[in-house]
This record gives C-alpha cells, structure tokens and sequence, in this order.
C-alpha cells in the first residue's frame, strides 16, 4: 500500500468516525449505509484494491465481523473505529441491507493453469471448499471467496497466518498448515472465480 | 433453559415470523393417510410397506424386511423416477415412507414431500433461517421424523421445526439453542411417545453438547441431558476402551486441573487484578481480548471449559422400548486437537451413553477413547440388537461403529464393552500425540467409520460398515474460544501423495470377526442398508449406487447417479411393489461431485 493510499483511509476513517454516532441514529438503512460506500464503494466495488467487498457477503459472516471488530477481537484501525459506536441491531440491519446487494464483478484476471492445479491440490489437501463450498460461495458464517479482491485475500490469509488475524484460529491452522506458494496460488485462483 | 416463549421472541428478532398459537390448535386435527400411530413406529421393524425412521426402527438396524427385490432379480433394477431438487449441494437423507408419501431432506434444512409412487412433488418447505448458521462440514441435513400427521426438522440456525405432514405447513418452531453460540442441527430427530429427541452439531465450536426431549404437540421442552456434566473429569483412564496406550501426561493434566480449581485470591496474574470470585463465573465467550496464541498456561477463568467442552451428537438414538432406555454416541470434546485446555477424561465425549427414556437421566456409558485429542469421535448411530456375550449367550447388545475402524460391541444392560472387532482398515501410530508440525496416524480424522449408520442382517449375525482410508496428519495450536466460530485448536490435513481409498465390511458381531469386506476406489461416506432379499446397498463418491449379495460381498447390480451418491438408502412399497431409494448430492466433507437426485429403484 503507498503512503498517498494509507492517507486517504485514515482520512475517511477520521471523517467517518467524527459523524456516525450522527448517522447510526439516521431513519433509513440507505442513510447508515451511505458512509461506508466511501471505502466499500457506491455500487460495491471498493475504493482501493485492500478493501474487501461487502455486497452480496454472506449475511451471518458480516454480521460476526461487525461484532469481532466492535470487540477488538478482529483488529483494524479503520474498521474497529467505525464498528465501536454500532449496535447489535444496527449490525445486524447492516449485515442484511448489504447481503441482499448484489456482488459486483471486479473483473480480475483468471488464474493460471498452473496456479489452478495447486489451489486445487491445497484445497483437497486441506478441504477448503467443505466450509467454503463448491463454488467458494460460502453460506450462513462462512464468507464467499469467489471473486473477491484478489489483493484482499493475499492480505488477510497472510494476517490469519502470523495470527495478526486471531478472530479464526481455525482459519489461522489451516493458513498455517498450507504451504506458502499453494495459498499464494489459492488467492489468484479464487480472485479469478 | 429457554422457554417456548423466549425462543418464539428470539425467532421473531432475528426476523422470522412468530407462530400464532391458533396454528397449533390445528395439529389436532388428524387426517388419513399421512398419519403414523406410535404403534406403526413400535412396529416399524417389520413394516415391509413403509420407511418410517431414519435407521429404519428404533433399533436401528437398517434391516429392511421386504424380499420382493432380492438377490435374484436385483440386476433388473432400475430407476423408477428421478427427482430433481432445487439444491445442488450434498445430500445426506434418510427418505422416510408413509403410506405412499416420502419425506426428504436437502442441504440448508429444505424438506420436500414426494408422491413415493411418481416422484411428483406435493410441498417444499424453505426455512426461513436467521444469519447465524454455522457447521463443521457442509450444510447438510440427514431427514425428518414423522408421528401423527407432522414432520419434524431440526435446521442449520438450531430450531426445531413441526411441519403439517398433508401440507408443510409450520405448527410450530422452537429454537433448541443459541446459533450464535456455535449450535447448529444437521441430524434427523427420533420421535417417541410424543417426544421429540434431538441432539446438536457444535463440537467443533465450543459448544456444551446436549440430548433434548421436546414435547410434540407444542414444541415445549421436557429434559435435557448435558453430554459434558460439571465435573468431567473421569477416572484418569491412560488406555482408550481397547487398552491401547494413550499417551497421557496425567501428572501435567491435574497440575492443569489444579492451577484451574484456584480460588481467587490465587489469582493475581490476572489481568484485570484483584475482582471477586463471581468474575470467574463469566464465560469465556463474554472475554474480549484475543488470548496470547501460543501460552498455554490456564487462565483463572477455567474449570469453567465444561461450558465450551464439545460433546455434540450427530446421530439418532436407539430407542429400546422394553427397558424405556435410548443409546446414543456422543462427538469429541472441543477444541478437536487441543488438550491442554481441558484436562481429565472430558466426559462423556466419545462415549456410549444411555439414559432414561421418561426423564433424560443417565444410565450408564462406556467412553471409548478418554481425553481425545485426534477428532475420533462417536458418531456413527449405535445399534441395538442381540448379541452373543463373552460366554456365547444371547444378551440385548449395542453396536457401534468408530472412527477407530472397530465395530464395538456392548452389553445393553450397562453399556460395557463385550468386544470388539478386528480392524476394518489400517492402524498406524495410534495413538501418538499431535505436534506443531502435523505428525502422521492412521486412520484419519473422518475414520474409519463416520457418521454414516451401520446397517445389520439379524439372521446372520452381520453388521455392514463403510469405511474411509484417508491417511492424515495431525497438528496442535493452541488458541482461546474464539466465540461461537469454529475452535479445532489445530488442523487436521490429508497426506495428498498418499493413496486414499473405503472399504464395505461385514462383521460377525458375535465373534468379532470380518465376514467379508469390498475395497473401494475412494473412501466412503454416506450409509447402507440391507434387505431380507439377502441385499446390501451403498453409494460411492465416483457416483455409483452398488448392490452386493449380503452374505457373500459379491456385487451383483451397480447404477451410475452422475454425482456422488452419499446418503443413506431406505427401501418401501407402494401398491404392492418394492422400491429402493437414494439420494445422490455428492459430498461437501471429501468434496464429491454434487447433484440434487433423489433416485427410486423398481424391478418391472
Ligand atoms: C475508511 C474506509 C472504510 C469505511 C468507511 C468502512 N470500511 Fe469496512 N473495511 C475497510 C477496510 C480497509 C477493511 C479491511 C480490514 C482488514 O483488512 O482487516 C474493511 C472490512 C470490512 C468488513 C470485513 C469484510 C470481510 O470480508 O472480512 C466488513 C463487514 C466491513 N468492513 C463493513 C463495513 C461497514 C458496514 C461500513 C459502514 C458502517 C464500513 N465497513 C465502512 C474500510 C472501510
Ligand atoms: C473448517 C471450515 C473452513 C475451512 C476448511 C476453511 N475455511 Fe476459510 N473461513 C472459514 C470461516 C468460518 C471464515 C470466517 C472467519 C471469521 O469468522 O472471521 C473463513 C474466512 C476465510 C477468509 C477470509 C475472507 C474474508 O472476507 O475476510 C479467507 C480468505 C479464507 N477463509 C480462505 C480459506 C482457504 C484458502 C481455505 C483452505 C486452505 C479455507 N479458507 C478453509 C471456514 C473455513
């Protein structure tokens, strides 16, 4: 991430934590929602390429995040300064009006025939797709995979196996238990889905 | 516990609708066809007409009485119908029979009645579930059960749901316990004498697996039988139920067990200083900081870990009419691969247990392997049947298949183990402890045998198990309660350069020994049945739904499904004929080729 990146973030984390205690109270869920379309963007495709999408998440799984970034126990600056003044009901009503959009496509390249083989080695290996399904589409707490940002997902496996990311450990032990370059192969495989 | 009440608010908070109390006044309403008396059930051993429990009877055997398919025409099977469902996801069902209509289940809790005769669709019947679902290994559901004119389901949000037999309708619903918390269903409830049995899903989730009773009228809890009591320590035991050696540091674990026991003032490493002792009484679930991922040394909170000890059942019980006693096996304690945090034998996880029908008290157990550290949970539904004892004498007996590759053989009168089998797959290393880097033990964590039910043949004193040989490593990490999500305290990992493969077998359950046994391609999952036509049927993952001569393992008829067919079989009749009926879905736990058939079997 550049340093011009990191500055636009935290500038709108700053603004967006100055005025949300304001628009958690706003009437209507568009209003709510309306500040985190300036990073998770207004039709869903986020603003830079380390936000993860939001539209058309699993509905359960966003909901969790909301909470373990509420509690600290899923640690990031921006997220857990805009999760702090939301309540049980305002993530859960979030969660909803988000899992109901649809997923945008971020038009990522397909991955290699190579890269293709070891995700699928990786995944019979360690049985990725019994939690996250056949299509990496995930269900009820378990986030789909297909599709999304592919510099995302290279962030947070890497955050889930040094454990920066402990709100899984089950996630961290699978992370851990994958070899380097299969996850690596993982991730363009399924930004390309 | 949560009155009916509390759980229909919750039901409405989380968005679903409350169930007006005038549509269970409905319920009484009987109607035709679509009834089934507790008789019909009592009987249902030697109903040669419908399908009416999950493992065929309360017994359990899977023995299904009709000969009209048998092992001379049964290379003219073939399917009657083909029903599609809308989910193509795997299917695990138990298709239940009454009087010409058939119950199944999908992945995320759907239930269609079927015309069993045409394969026409009468109703489907979509929960509305609320965010929070969670499970181990796919979203999948192994049927209903029926009594009087309602099907009961219980779904992947962990509400107990009564349906109208005639039009799917909800009668009621009650939540069995808190999703959130890491609850789930997936298992077929039993019905009996107007109680509604059912287990829960969690072991992988730090959850505190329970047997619950509801009543079936009103959806109204009558007991709960805790599967981890307050003190689950146990006796210590150093060997697993075969007397093989466990590896146990027991010195280490009650020095564990100790520091836990610590009354307060013991406790100044505690973070937030001096407070009361009620402090220790908060869950570790209500903790918010993340635990340091690698200190293993016990946190004062403990020997509060009863509350997050695993323990899930995810298998029908037996039902032994006669002594009003229910046998059923209870899953690993939690987390899977990590025992550092819970020392003891941690009762009564991997165990027979029975209770008492009326009052869900404990009768007795038998814990197979004590302070399990490998994932080799009971799970495979327990059997009842009469057995030879030690001395050759016909006892009631209980069958179960591990996760060891033994079929284990128990006296029903207290659970004891009369013997085991031999194995029915390879035995390496066990059982030597998991590391940081992953150590190598067969079998692996699926087994063996895995949820998938036994069938027997009374007559001959056989009892057919399918088996997995999926060498794996085993590797410990330890972390905190991450808070209704999944807590394996490890990982569990396929060896990929090692050849993987299942097995059929037949055991002699009076003697222990291995009748016959099939090898095949992959390993397996799923369930069998056999009939008196002298037949056993099993699907595999490669898609082929295979019957075998019951006597001798030789394959005598084999269908390809298109998808892997992983589902229990049932047989019935309609109108005189016999039909046989599976589900092909393919498998989300070994990632088989999915589908969405239900496929009924006739001869012409
Ligand atoms: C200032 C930018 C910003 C704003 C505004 C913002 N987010 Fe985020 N969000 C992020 C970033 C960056 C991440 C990734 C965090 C990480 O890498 O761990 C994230 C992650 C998430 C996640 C986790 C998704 C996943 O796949 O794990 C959820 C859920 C989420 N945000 C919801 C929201 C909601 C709801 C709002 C509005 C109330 C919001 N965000 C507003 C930047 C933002
Ligand atoms: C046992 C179930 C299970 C298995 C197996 C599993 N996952 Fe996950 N995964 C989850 C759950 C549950 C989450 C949600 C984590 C949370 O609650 O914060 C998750 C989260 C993730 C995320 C984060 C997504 C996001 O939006 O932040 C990625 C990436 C991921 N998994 C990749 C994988 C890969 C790659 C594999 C195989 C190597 C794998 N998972 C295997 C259950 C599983």
């Amino acid at each position: 991430m550049t340093v011009r990146r990191l500055g636009t973030c935290l500038s709108a984390a700053l603004l967006v934590s100055a005025v949300l205690p304001v628009s958690v109270r706003a009437d209507t869920i568009d209003e709510k929602a309306a500040v985190c379309s300036s990073c998770h963007g207004e039709k869903g495709v986020p603003t830079e390429k380390n936000i993860p999408i939001i539209w058309g998440q699993q509905e359960g799984y966003l909901y969790l995040q909301l909470r373990d970034f509420k509690k600290g126990a899923r640690k990031n600056e921006i997220m857990n300064g805009i999760a702090e003044s939301l309540e049980k009901d305002d993530m859960k009503e979030l969660a909803a009006y988000f899992a109901a959009k649809s997923w945008p496509n971020l038009d990522q390249a397909s991955a290699s025939d190579a890269d293709v083989a070891a995700a699928k080695t990786a995944n019979s290996a360690v049985g990725c797709s019994a939690c996250h399904l056949d299509h990496f589409q995930g269900t009820g707490t378990v986030p789909r995979l297909s599709g999304q940002s592919h510099e995302y997902l290279t962030k947070t496996l890497a955050e889930f196996r040094s454990g920066e990311r402990a709100n899984n450990p089950g996630m961290t032990s699978l992370a851990q238990a994958t070899p380097e370059p299969d996850l690596k192969a993982m991730e363009a495989y399924l930004a390309g889905l | 516990m949560k009155k009916l009440v509390t759980a229909l608010l919750c039901s409405a908070a989380l968005g679903m609708p409350a169930v007006q109390a005038q549509e269970i006044k409905s319920a009484t309403k009987f109607g035709d066809m679509s009834t089934v008396s507790q008789d019909m059930l009592n009987r249902a051993a030697t109903d040669s007409q419908n399908f009416l429990q999950t493992n065929g009877d309360y017994a359990q055997q899977r023995f299904y009485p009709n000969r009209q398919i048998n092992t001379t025409n049964v290379s003219k099977l073939r399917p009657a119908w083909i029903f599609q469902t809308e989910v193509k996801e795997s299917l695990e069902t138990s298709p239940i029979v009454v009087n010409g209509t058939m119950f199944v289940t999908t992945s995320f809790s759907q239930v269609y009645a079927l015309n069993a005769r045409t394969g026409e669709e009468l109703w489907h019947y979509v929960p509305k579930m609320g965010p929070i679902t969670t499970f181990c290994c796919g979203p999948n559901n192994r049927g209903v059960a029926v009594s009087d004119n309602m099907v009961y389901l219980g779904t992947l949000d962990s509400q107990l749901v009564a349906l109208d037999a005639r039009s799917g309708k909800v009668m009621w619903k009650t939540e069995i316990a808190d999703p959130e918390e890491g609850y789930s269903e997936t298992m077929a409830p039993t019905v009996v004498d107007n109680k509604v049995l059912i287990g829960t899903n969690g072991g992988e989730y730090g959850i505190r697996g329970f047997m619950k009773a509801f009543d079936a009228k009103t959806g109204k809890l009558i007991w709960t039988f805790n599967t981890v009591p307050e003190n689950s320590v146990g006796v210590w035991a150093e060997k697993d139920a075969t007397g093989k050696d466990l590896h146990r540091d027991i010195a280490a674990e009650k020095a564990t067990l100790a520091a836990m026991m610590q009354p307060a003032p013991g406790d100044q490493k505690q973070k937030s200083g001096a407070v009361d002792p009620a402090a220790k009484v908060v869950p570790v679930a209500d903790k918010t900081g993340p635990a340091p991922s690698t200190s293993a040394a016990p946190q004062p909170k403990a020997a509060q870990f009863y509350k997050t000890l695993g323990g899930g059942i995810w298998q029908n019980p037996a039902v032994d009419l006669e002594s009003r006693r229910i046998y059923f096996v209870v899953g690993n304690p939690s987390p899977d691969l990590d025992g550092s945090q819970r020392p003891g034998d941690n009762l009564y996880t991997d165990s027979l247990v029975s209770l008492d029908l009326d009052t869900g008290k404990y009768v007795c157990h038998l814990q197979y392997i004590p302070h399990d550290v490998w994932d080799f949970d009971a799970v495979s539904p327990p059997v009842i049947t009469k057995v030879a004892d030690k001395d050759g004498k016909p006892i009631k007996g209980v069958l179960h298949a591990g996760k060891t590759g033994y079929v284990y053989v128990h006296d029903a009168k207290d659970c004891s183990l009369v013997r085991y089998s031999e194995p029915m797959v390879p035995q390496e290393n066990m059982w030597t402890l998991p590391t940081k880097e992953g150590v190598r033990m067969l079998p692996g964590a699926n087994g063996g045998v895995e949820w998938s039910p036994l069938a027997t043949d009374p007559n001959r004193g056989l009892a057919y198990a399918i088996n997995l040989h999926q060498p794996m490593t085993y590797q410990v990490q330890n972390s905190a309660y991450p808070d209704g999500k999944l807590w394996l305290g490890g990982a569990f990992k396929v060896i990929p350069s090692e050849e993987q493969w299942g097995n059929i077998t037949a055991v002699d359950y009076n003697t222990g020994k291995i009748r016959w046994q099939v090898k095949t391609p992959q390993p397996m999952i799923g369930g069998i049945l056999a009939t008196a036509g002298g037949l056993v049927f099993a699907g595999e993952g490669n898609g082929l739904f295979k019957a075998y001569d019951s006597e001798s393992g030789s394959p005598l008829w084999s269908f390809q499904a298109g998808a892997g067919v992983n589902a229990p079989p049932s047989s019935y009749s309609v109108e005189g004929k016999q039909y046989i009926v599976v589900g092909a879905g393919g498998n989300t736990q070994l990632d088989y080729k999915r589908g969405n058939s239900i496929i009924a079997f006739t001869v012409d």
